[in-house]
């Protein structure tokens, strides 16, 4: 049977260990689906400081609280394209698993992509508990098409999926301190939009600062699906973060795939894989 | 057809970032040249033993031949598949059994543990449970199925691990220490394992890494000494002491307490001589001891060369 066929199953079979893991810490679980309401809640609080806001410049932001929950339940999806790559073979390290998943048959980009799988099923879950807390509890109204929204989601998670891959052969190569990770995490949630517009920052720390968020692709992700789900734009108006985030997908799924494959060779040769 | 073939196998680690350190005039390590020109071949259905003191190369060769990591010149290949070019292949002809407890997921159980690898090898649910279940009867690791592998005795992980390389049946077995942690009658079994997975058909190939010498002795057909990266010797364990030392001391009791001890020529008739002489003489033989060369002997003798 070829790879490709095995595919699934070999996916299925890291879910199942991923699932069976976190099941055996039943606790977490719950504390977390707590944690997740006790932040929407607060978020509910705060936006009322902020009721009657009107200003058109900042169409999005006329509800905070869709705004915010938008941005938390996003940003959660963006770090985890990013983050979970790297951290994928970081905690197979560790672990001291590694080298004998290493040992059966399947690649090493399998081994990466299948073992954040799980993470991303966290991720769904969890970021639609933001937006699922906020629509029955708070009766944030979310409108236009879903379907729109989840392509912005997906091509924005891929997009970040190749900061992962890069950072996944950064911790192959150096072990430790990847420089991806602490830009993007600390960048994303201060120059993306997840908490404030952007055009804040350029108002208050001048327009260097202020196009940092232009270099992010999380700034084109969560535009989008604000413009899609918050006001209710169609395919026809958001075509620019659309065609931007393509942009980068372009650019950066070679340039990420080159730099895997070297840094694969280069751990095989030094023989520093399962080291950590 | 052989199993295993090594060709002309060097590895040297190279030293991470050194031209970098060389540029900002840091002290560099040198690089460690962990194997040098390794060659040799293992049977079909053989077992092979790789004898040598910590640090010889055993572990890089055996990583090298699992894939892990890649030679630096030379070649292996496994069912005449090549180690670096065929690479998944040759991990689809091996399983790999070391001594390492952290290799398993400490909160899954004994049978989680193994269903996870199971799928990796792209065994079907039904044929991973039926070959689960026929391993842990081969084990004796029934009773352990359901308890999380956190929870188990070093024996027991030990034999965890040999059930995972076992798997999917690969045609060659890799066991590194595979007695090591056992109570004496698990070793016992297990080396009767090892020696039935040789008879059986199709034979499994099997090469051995171990400290006890002993157990090299009785199960392998062959043994290579490693020494620094170099394979010093290869042949079979009885041709290795002989050519250690043809020599073997014997100690002869009689009545009363009396005991001769004499050197001989492995097979001479030394020993005929001395018993006729004895017998001449009246002298009732109650005990007879051969001391012969042991691989320990050998391994000291190339290590201090």
């Amino acid at each position: 049977m070829n790879s490709l066929k095995l595919l699934p199953r070999r996916i299925f079979a890291f879910v199942a260990r991923d699932f069976r893991l976190f099941m055996s810490y039943r606790m977490q679980f719950f504390l977390r689906i707590l944690s997740v309401l006790t932040v929407v809640t607060t978020l509910f609080f705060i936006s009322k400081i902020f009721a009657g806001f009107t200003d058109p410049q900042f169409s999005q932001w006329r509800d905070p609280l869709g705004a915010w929950l938008t941005g938390l339940a996003v940003l959660n999806y963006f770090m985890t394209g990013f983050s979970s790559l790297a951290n994928a073979i970081r905690q197979e390290q560790m672990q001291g698993t590694l080298e004998s998943v290493l040992l059966t048959p399947i690649n090493l980009p399998t081994i990466i992509v299948s073992s954040s799988a799980w993470d991303f099923l966290e991720t769904t879950f969890f970021s639609f508990l933001y937006l699922f807390f906020g629509r029955v509890f708070f009766g944030v109204q979310f409108r236009g098409s879903f379907f729109l929204a989840v392509i912005f989601l997906l091509l924005t998670t891929v997009v970040l999926a190749c900061l992962g891959i890069l950072s996944a052969s950064f911790a192959m190569v150096f072990k430790r301190g990847d420089p991806f990770g602490m830009f993007l995490g600390a960048g994303s949630a201060l120059f993306s939009g997840v908490f404030f517009p952007t055009q804040l920052l350029k108002t208050y720390a001048g327009p260097k600062l202020g196009s940092i968020s232009l270099l992010l692709p999380p700034t084109y992700g969560l535009q989008g699906i604000r413009q899609v789900l918050i006001e209710g734009h169609g395919l026809a108006q958001v075509t620019q973060p659309l065609f931007t985030l393509l942009g980068f997908l372009v650019v950066l799924l070679p340039f990420s795939l080159w730099v895997f494959a070297r840094a694969v060779r280069r751990a095989k040769r030094e023989g520093s894989l399962i080291q950590y | 057809m052989s199993a295993i073939s090594i060709r002309n196998l060097s590895k040297t680690y190279p030293v991470p970032f050194r031209r970098v350190r060389a540029f900002f005039r840091r002290p560099a390590k040198e690089p460690v040249e962990a194997l040098c020109d390794v060659s040799f071949e293992v049977g079909t259905g053989e077992i092979f033993g790789l004898i040598g003191r910590n640090g010889a190369g055993k572990t890089t060769l055996t990583k090298i031949i699992a894939t892990l990591v890649q030679p630096t010149t030379g070649s292996v290949s496994v069912h005449e598949q090549d180690s670096v070019s065929h690479d998944e292949h040759v991990r689809r002809l091996i399983g790999l059994a070391t001594a390492e407890e952290r290799s398993f997921y400490w909160r899954l159980n004994s049978e989680q543990n193994l269903m996870f690898f199971a799928r990796l090898h792209g065994l079907s649910d039904r044929s991973a449970k039926q070959r689960i279940k026929e391993l842990f009867a081969q084990l004796e690791l029934d009773e352990v199925a359901r308890r999380r592998f956190g929870e188990l005795s070093t024996g027991n992980k030990q034999r965890l691990a040999v059930a995972r390389a076992m798997l999917a049946s690969p045609p060659v077995l890799l066991l590194d220490e595979p007695t090591r942690s056992l109570d004496p009658l698990a070793a016992a079994r297990m080396r009767e394992l090892i020696s039935s997975l040789a008879r059986q058909d199709p034979p499994v190939t099997i090469l051995l890494t171990s400290h006890n010498l002993a157990e090299v002795e009785t199960l392998c057909a062959r043994v290579a000494i490693i020494s620094r990266g170099s394979i010093r010797a290869i042949d079979t364990p009885r041709n290795l002491r002989d050519l250690t030392s043809g020599k073997e001391m014997v100690h002869i009791t009689i009545a009363g307490g009396e005991k001769i001890s004499f050197a001989r020529q492995h097979e001479d008739d030394l020993l005929d001589v001395k018993i006729r002489e004895l017998q001449a003489r009246g002298a009732r033989i109650v005990d007879i001891e051969t001391e012969r060369p042991t691989l320990l002997d050998v391994l000291e003798r190339y290590e201090q060369s």
